[in-house]
């Protein structure tokens, strides 16, 4: 069914010279370690992946059950399993080493039959940090739709872009959506648009909902409402949860079956690990409810950095605050990285932006110190400069 | 080593269907405090690093990758050798890499597979490998790597072997990987090192969850070039785990406390298998390690006969229904124990239900070199794929 229909999408006419993030990360082996006062406690606001396992998540550890779970016999593994998927309204789930895994095997399970694509917002994770993966395990293309609001794709935004089949196209067959993206909450209603879209369409909603709990705890949607929205979720673990290792992935039977195919052909089938699984169930239940508090934390250190003249490029939400030092001067390599080195904070980021991610195990003395390092790293940049006019204020309403 | 009590109050079963089955002990967990709670994605654990670099100096290789599974450590390997389709991989046609990993190389690397049953006994020669070199640049998919197993079902692959096909590899510009899952049993049983092994190969798997003990992981080891490739298509494969200095520390304590006990296991597999011999049943293969594949037929009864008494004293068997042939494989965490009743259930089946059978005047169909027995098929010893 082959049709030729003109249909209006919105290529990306930006003026914005860089789209994509890159933070070029460097792959090489010889990690230089950082330069920080040994013995005080470091701070990493580079990601809430940090998050560290406690002396009691390995007693939780040794009470699992030790079971294979390549052969599907693990207790531990069975319950946080039932747990998610019930919590989330699927039928089922499956533990995976990583975000990407479930990401990857939750799109590869719905893209069976190329030529085919998704379509997704153009900072998504999916699209941007997994290597490729689409490309690689699904021989799919990708629609990147740059947002207008800055904030989330909406339906509108989505139908223009979704590609019909014809003789040239890779036609979409899924939508995939990421909540939070960047610390931005998703609005539930903006997604139930865009399923129903999807669903009218035949097409298959994934989301990439790896800080799905912090959308649920700052929204007060249940996740299960979430869940109606997708034909599978991929739910991280390792995160603001607090496990040290670990994602899952719902959905339905038939869907988890093949992705647990999949998951072996990935490499991802490994063995005794209840005690990670019982570990990653115990966090959902203690960690994620401490999110408002880290959230609140999050608004609370964008307060004060606002006040000293730093830009936000999006608004705070959740866990995340995502600075803009255009305005007060400070290139973030040059100027901001090494004063808080020395302070014991480690940020990451490139020229004028910066990416600070709050979770549980950070607290209060951490921010205000990272407060305090901006606070100098101004002061010295002014000390060394003479006033320079206000930067232009230009309205990009696109990505970072 | 004490037995391993399940913690879910049950009753302990020794599953002897795999070394996979070795489960972490109480001991490991509080070794898991003291390990480093770096994020690996960044390649800041330092106990991920230390365990890598303990491994890669071991094999007598620049470096190391921890992998999640033996699957992935494999297939990553192999892909660092493959870049350029059309291309193949010649390998043993029972090679786990080519029938039990989902057909990982046409997904990873989109390499066809020469599979090659060795002519003559248990492992590939030089001259198997030489005979079966793809080098047709018009319309076939060339041979690029020559993918070696041992132990292969528990069997040894001789060094000198290793070494012909080496020469072989060499001259005919191919590399050379090797699956040594259980390269540990092979080490073990022949006094070879490691190293000697790992520097003959260019890309070399080393599984940390089977024998040797540990909850999880594998190991790949190569080049400093093709370990950081390596590293990159570990993310794309999502085996980028975060805080996994507790696993790789408790491996390397396994390593330690496991592998040396190799040699015990080993001398309980050729007690069991001499003992079941005796009984009339007879050994598919010869037992060079810690496995052995039976074959009730001489006896009468079907491997389900023993199974389901061998259930009863908590022993774990696999058994294809209407069967006769199984694979036993044991591990540091079976007991002499567990073998003398092993045996013992054994003789009073064979004595309760067993047709009589002349044992001494029964032909061994093992060859223990290359002798002219054929291989037969095993499929029947592997009822869902299990490794």
């Amino acid at each position: 069914m082959l049709v030729r229909r003109s249909i209006a999408r919105s290529f990306s006419t930006s003026s914005a010279t860089r789209l994509y993030i890159q933070n070029n990360l460097n792959n090489d082996q010889t990690h230089p370690s950082l330069q920080t006062n040994p013995g005080a406690k470091v701070y990493d606001f580079r990601s809430d992946t940090v998050t560290a396992p406690t002396d009691e998540m390995f007693e939780i550890m040794k009470a699992a059950s030790r079971g294979d779970d390549v052969f599907q016999e693990d207790r531990s593994v069975k319950e946080l399993e039932e747990y998610v998927a019930n919590l989330c309204g699927h039928e089922a789930a499956l533990f995976c080493a990583s975000g990407t895994m479930t990401n990857q095997l939750g799109l590869r399970t719905h893209l069976s039959n190329p030529p085919h694509s998704v379509v997704c917002d153009a900072r998504s994770h999916v699209f941007l940090w997994e290597a490729g993966g689409i490309a690689f395990h699904s021989r799919a293309s990708v629609s990147p739709v740059i947002c207008r609001n800055g904030i989330h794709v909406t339906a509108e935004e989505i139908e223009g872009n979704l590609i019909e089949a014809d003789i040239h196209t890779a036609p979409t067959r899924v939508v995939s959506l990421e909540n939070t993206l960047s610390g931005l909450v998703m609005p539930i209603d903006e997604i139930r648009k865009i399923s129903e879209l999807a669903r009218s369409r035949g097409l298959a909603m994934h989301l990439d909902g790896a800080r799905l709990w912090n959308a649920h705890m700052q929204s007060g949607v249940p996740m299960h409402e979430y869940g109606a929205q997708f034909d599978s979720m991929s739910l991280c673990l390792s995160k603001g949860v607090g496990a040290p290792v670990g994602s899952i992935l719902v959905g339905n039977h038939g869907f988890i079956d093949r992705a647990r195919h999949l998951r072996k052909l990935f490499g991802g089938g490994w063995r005794q690990v209840g005690p990670l699984a019982a570990v990653a169930k115990h966090c959902i239940e203690h960690v994620v409810p401490t999110m408002p508090e880290t959230h609140k934390l999050a608004k609370y250190l964008a307060d004060q950095l606002t006040s000293l003249g730093v830009q936000l490029q999006v608004p705070v939400h959740t866990n995340m605050v995502l600075i803009d030092t255009t305005s007060v001067g400070l290139d973030v390599q040059k100027d901001l990285i090494p004063t808080l080195l020395s302070k014991n904070i480690v940020i990451g980021g490139q020229r004028n932006k910066s990416r600070i991610v709050l979770h549980h195990q950070v607290d209060r003395k951490g921010v205000d110190t990272l407060i305090e390092g901006v606070r100098e790293a101004i002061a010295t940049h002014q000390a060394n400069e003479p006033s320079e006019p206000p930067a232009q204020q230009q309205a990009i309403a696109s990505a970072y | 080593m004490s037995p391993v009590i399940d913690n879910a109050a049950r009753e302990h079963v020794y599953d002897l269907t795999s070394d996979t089955a070795t489960q972490p002990t109480d001991e490991m967990f509080d070794l898991m405090k003291t390990a480093s709670r770096g994020d690996d994605v960044f390649t800041a654990d330092d106990d991920s690093n230390d365990l890598e670099a303990f491994m890669a100096n071991m094999l007598g290789q620049e470096a190391a990758l921890f992998c999640t599974s033996g699957t992935q450590s494999n297939q990553i390997g192999l892909r660092t050798l493959l870049n350029q389709p059309p291309h193949s991989v010649l390998c043993d046609a029972r090679a786990h890499i080519f029938v039990h990993e989902c057909g990982g190389l046409s997904y990873h690397s989109q390499a066809s597979v020469t599979p090659v049953m060795p002519k003559k006994g248990l492992y590939l020669t030089a001259e198997d490998v030489e005979a079966n070199i793809n080098k047709d640049t018009l319309t076939g998919a060339v041979t690029r790597v020559v993918a070696l197993e041992n132990t292969l079902n528990g069997t040894i692959m001789p060094i000198e072997e290793i070494r012909r096909i080496r020469a072989v590899c060499d001259k005919h510009g191919l590399y050379l990987h090797l699956d040594g899952a259980r390269l540990w049993n092979a080490s073990a049983a022949t006094g070879v090192s490691m190293s000697e092994y790992g520097k003959l190969f260019d890309s070399i798997s080393v599984c940390l969850s089977k024998g040797a003990g540990a909850p999880i992981g594998s190991i790949i080891a190569s080049t400093k070039d093709r370990i950081r490739h390596a590293r990159h298509l570990r993310k794309l494969m999502g085996g980028g785990w975060r805080q996994a200095g507790f696993l790789a520390k408790i491996a390397r304590h396994c390593i330690e406390t496991a592998v040396p006990t190799m040699p015990e296991t080993h001398k309980l597999a050729t007690r069991l298998a001499n003992h079941l011999q005796s009984l009339g049943i007879r050994l598919v293969l010869p037992c060079h390690t810690n496995m052995l594949f039976i074959d009730t037929a001489p006896t009468g009864l079907t491997v389900e006969d023993f199974a389901v008494e061998l259930k009863k004293k908590n022993i774990k068997i696999t058994a294809t229904p209407g069967s006769t042939i199984s694979r036993v494989v044991l591990h540091y965490q079976v007991t002499p124990e567990v073998i003398e009743q092993f045996m013992d259930v054994a003789t009073s089946v064979v004595k309760l239900h067993g047709k009589p059978v002349n044992t001494t005047s029964m032909e061994t169909d093992v060859k223990e070199d290359n002798g002219n027995s054929t291989i037969e098929p095993l499929t029947a010893a592997y009822p869902s794929g299990k490794n």
